[in-house]
């Protein structure tokens, strides 16, 4: 944690920040009013692993950019501004969504010894048999596929539909990295997990994605 | 130094993309990477790396800089393609294959009971390549001798190419 | 830690993959998985495939926000500044 602190506090984008940060705090609506469209999808979408609708996660949105404005003057900077407000969105939707307002270390909610595979034993050559671990068949060349296949309504649909179907951590982890475009490492502060944690949980959920669309796309 | 590097037949590497100025007679530009392993860095091969990393065309590349060694290959912060081999083509990976799947039926009916189920495995791997056939056969060997013996038969291969290639050994 | 300090299985590449995206393979190991890429046409696909749904999961909307709420945003955040 210390080490993400350290290269944000020296980065160019902290320096970009601090400039946001002094033009927020003169009152600049404009930049006010770009922070919140730079960050509006990102917010929706991780509010939406918290609570059931698409109105209540717009309430939840509202809810914490107050939350933000309450806390701007005495936001220190010694994590991102991003950091920070996801940070504040994510509690205030666990809030609405029923929880504590403290979120639980995930590696304390996570399943000992949970071990799903990422593919089924089935797929590969048995143990002790002749190029054992190997595919018994290959999986699909998706590359072959038109564009539509990976990007029309159906499978956008499939690809919510496996994400919405993850327990909780793993849907946090894969909605803040590949939705929401956040980094590894403001994942693991805004979620409280470890590194290796964050990138098990991200393993399972990509993995379960991935087999849903393959099931959509062999049909 | 000077070390070889397998590229795509559009002149990119297989596993970054990257395109590469490829040579022409005189050799392509210098590439500045910084040299952390498998992070960023020119990846290369020397001889014994060879069958490893089996590719569609073959390039004789210069090294400079940082130097890292690898288990299985050498990588460098600066690196310039100086010439294509051009005996690396098509019916010498074809050739190289059928080396490797006849080297594999070798070894597998070298034992008592013959390995009848890796037999098996070596006919239909041929349509995937070079690569593929050079991996049945050291993994065979494997099974039969041990760990030693995957390494022995990797050397195999790398001498067999020295050869037909041509290259200093 | 992988089966063989020489090569991977294919049911060893699946559960690498994301380590190996992210960066955290210890090198060894990164190598191993590429060498086996370099030979598995089976694997070379899933990998693919596993970008493929990186890049999908991306496009679940990015939504512009109602003006309404735009709105009422803008209220806040002058009530705030006075």
């Amino acid at each position: 944690m210390g080490q993400v602190q350290e290269e944000h506090r020296t980065s160019p984008a902290a320096a970009e920040e601090a400039e946001l940060l002094a033009r927020l705090r003169e009152g600049d609506e404009r930049a006010f009013e770009s922070l919140v469209e730079s960050h509006h999808g990102r917010m929706i979408a991780v509010a939406l692993n918290y609570v059931k609708t698409r109105d209540i996660a717009e309430e939840v949105v509202q809810e914490a950019w107050l939350g933000v404005l309450r806390g701007l003057d005495r936001f220190e900077g010694r994590s991102s501004l991003k950091t920070w407000i996801l940070r504040i969105l994510v509690n205030t939707a666990a809030t609405r969504g029923g929880r504590e307002g403290r979120s639980l270390p995930f590696s304390s909610l996570a399943p000992a010894g949970e071990e799903s595979p990422a593919v089924e034993p089935e797929r590969f050559r048995p143990p002790g048999e002749a190029f054992a671990g190997h595919w018994n068949s290959y999986p699909g060349d998706w590359t072959t596929l038109p564009e539509e296949a990976l990007s029309g309504r159906e499978t956008l649909a499939v690809v919510k539909r496996a994400i919405a179907e993850l327990p909780e951590s793993q849907r946090s982890v894969i909605t803040m990295r590949d939705i929401a475009g956040c980094s590894a490492d403001e994942v693991c502060e805004t979620l409280e997990v470890s590194p290796g944690n964050q990138r098990v949980l991200l393993h399972r959920a990509r993995s379960h994605v991935r087999a849903a669309l393959e099931r959509h796309l062999d049909d | 130094m000077i070390a070889h590097k397998f590229l795509r037949p559009d002149g990119t590497s297989v596993f970054t993309g990257f395109r590469w100025e490829l040579p022409n007679g005189t050799p392509g530009e210098w590439v500045e990477a910084s040299a952390e392993p498998c992070r960023s860095g020119i990846h290369a091969c020397r001889i014994s790396d060879l069958p490893l990393w089996i590719g569609p065309t073959l390039y004789e590349i210069e090294l400079d800089g940082d130097l890292v060694q690898q288990r299985n290959k050498l990588v460098a912060s600066r690196g310039r393609l100086l010439r294509r081999v051009e005996a690396w083509d098509d019916g010498l990976r074809d050739a190289y294959t059928r080396m490797c799947a006849d080297r594999a039926h070798e070894l597998t009916h070298s034992v008592e009971p013959r390995l009848e189920a890796w037999d098996a495995v070596v006919e239909p791997s041929i349509r995937e390549g070079p690569a593929l056939l050079g991996f049945v056969a050291a993994r065979i060997a494997e099974e039969i001798s041990g760990r030693e013996a995957y390494h022995t038969e990797r050397a195999r291969q790398a001498a067999w190419l020295v050869e037909r290639l041509g290259l200093e050994a | 830690m992988t089966e063989s300090d020489d090569h991977i299985t294919c049911r060893e590449v699946v559960e690498l993959v994301t380590d190996y995206f992210e960066g955290k393979l210890p090198a060894d190991e990164a190598e191993l998985f590429e060498q086996h890429l370099n030979f598995c046409e089976g694997c070379a696909w899933y990998v693919e495939q596993m970008r493929a749904t990186v890049t999908a999961v991306g496009r679940i909307s990015e939504e512009d926000i109602p003006p309404k709420a735009r709105e009422r945003l803008l209220t806040a955040f002058r009530d705030w500044k006075r």
